[in-house]
């Protein structure tokens, strides 16, 4: 069962999403999309990842997407593959920040709670995460749209 | 004067200097959406109002940023550009979003370093954040009142906002 947020850490939480998940999220997609010239997510990926980001525990997408990961994607969809394992990485060092540099988690509590609290701080971030992850890349991937598009015609 | 009523005044300052460019964002707005206007009434609308509503209600200014995002993805007149500009092939959501995480973050960090609002304690970087929303949400209050009232010029035939330098 979740535990109870205190209103700090609520508060807590919504200024990491502006300060630190939006511009890392803008980053992860910008690295991909940008700098190593994959293509965007597809819609029926993102479409995915929100709904399971919403619907689910903390454990649950943490294993959706190690599971995407380690699916067999054709070369054609290679950029999805990149695109999760980027994303387990960045969930895996986020769980660290979360029990460390971000002091989320009060002192005092059991090894049990403390694993709940992380857990259900961990599934608020995410869905905050993935909300701007797909803003970015919907965002980008009409741009990559249109300079295909812009190309082809020359 | 207590820090709170510091606080909008410092606002308030800052709402009088970016003014000019809230009418031209606006204007820009009532440029991109026009053909809306004309085919499906008031449906121009509800492209503010969303835009709105997000501002007024939400406690996070990545959740305006990313509606901004959403509607350049979803609706091709998001992304129109405005002869007006310096860059007009530049789309009114483009625009938009450029001047709120640029010249807005800015104006930001202007006005803590003015209130003495570091960025080290979880306080300084809630009040942070309550500063950044209060001014966006002026910005878009500014921006769409000047986007209505070049609406309204163009419904009533006092004016048509080609986009035309003056």
């Amino acid at each position: 069962m979740a535990m109870a947020l205190t209103p700090a850490q609520v508060r807590k939480l919504n200024v990491l999403s502006d300060t630190v998940l939006y511009p890392d999220a803008v980053g992860l997609i910008n690295k991909l999309v940008l700098e190593e010239e994959a293509d965007p997510l597809p819609s029926t990926q993102i479409v995915g990842l929100l709904s399971i980001s919403w619907a689910n525990t903390y454990g649950e997408f943490y294993k959706f997407v190690v599971h995407q990961r380690d699916r067999d994607w054709s070369a054609a969809k290679s950029d999805i593959k990149k695109f999760y394992t980027d994303l387990e990485r960045y969930l895996t060092a986020l769980v660290r920040r979360v029990r460390g540099e971000f002091q989320l988690i009060p002192q005092g509590l059991d090894v049990k709670s403390t694993r709940q609290m992380t857990d259900d701080i961990m599934a608020l971030l995410v869905q905050d995460l993935v909300q701007h992850l797909a803003a970015e890349n919907n965002r980008l991937a009409v741009e990559v749209s249109r300079r295909r598009k812009n190309y082809a015609r020359r | 004067m207590n820090k709170d009523m510091r606080m909008m005044r410092e606002i308030n300052i800052q709402a009088i200097a970016f003014y000019e460019a809230a009418v031209k964002l606006g204007d820009h707005a009532a440029f991109a959406f026009r053909d809306l206007n004309r085919s499906k009434k008031n449906s121009h609308r509800s492209q503010m109002t969303g835009l709105e509503n997000i501002a007024e209600s939400t406690f996070k200014v990545a959740d305006i940023l990313d509606y901004i995002k959403k509607q350049i993805a979803r609706f091709d007149y998001w992304r129109k550009g405005y002869p007006r500009n310096a860059d007009p092939n530049e789309g009114f959501g483009e625009a938009l979003k450029k001047y709120l995480e640029n010249d807005m973050k800015e104006k930001c960090d202007t006005i803590c370093r003015r209130l003495e609002i570091k960025d080290s304690t979880d306080d300084d970087k809630y009040k942070r954040q309550q500063v950044y929303l209060q001014l966006i949400r002026q910005f878009i209050r500014q921006m769409v009142v000047e986007y209505e009232y070049r609406i309204s010029k163009e419904e009533n035939g006092n004016g048509t906002n080609t986009g035309a330098s003056a």
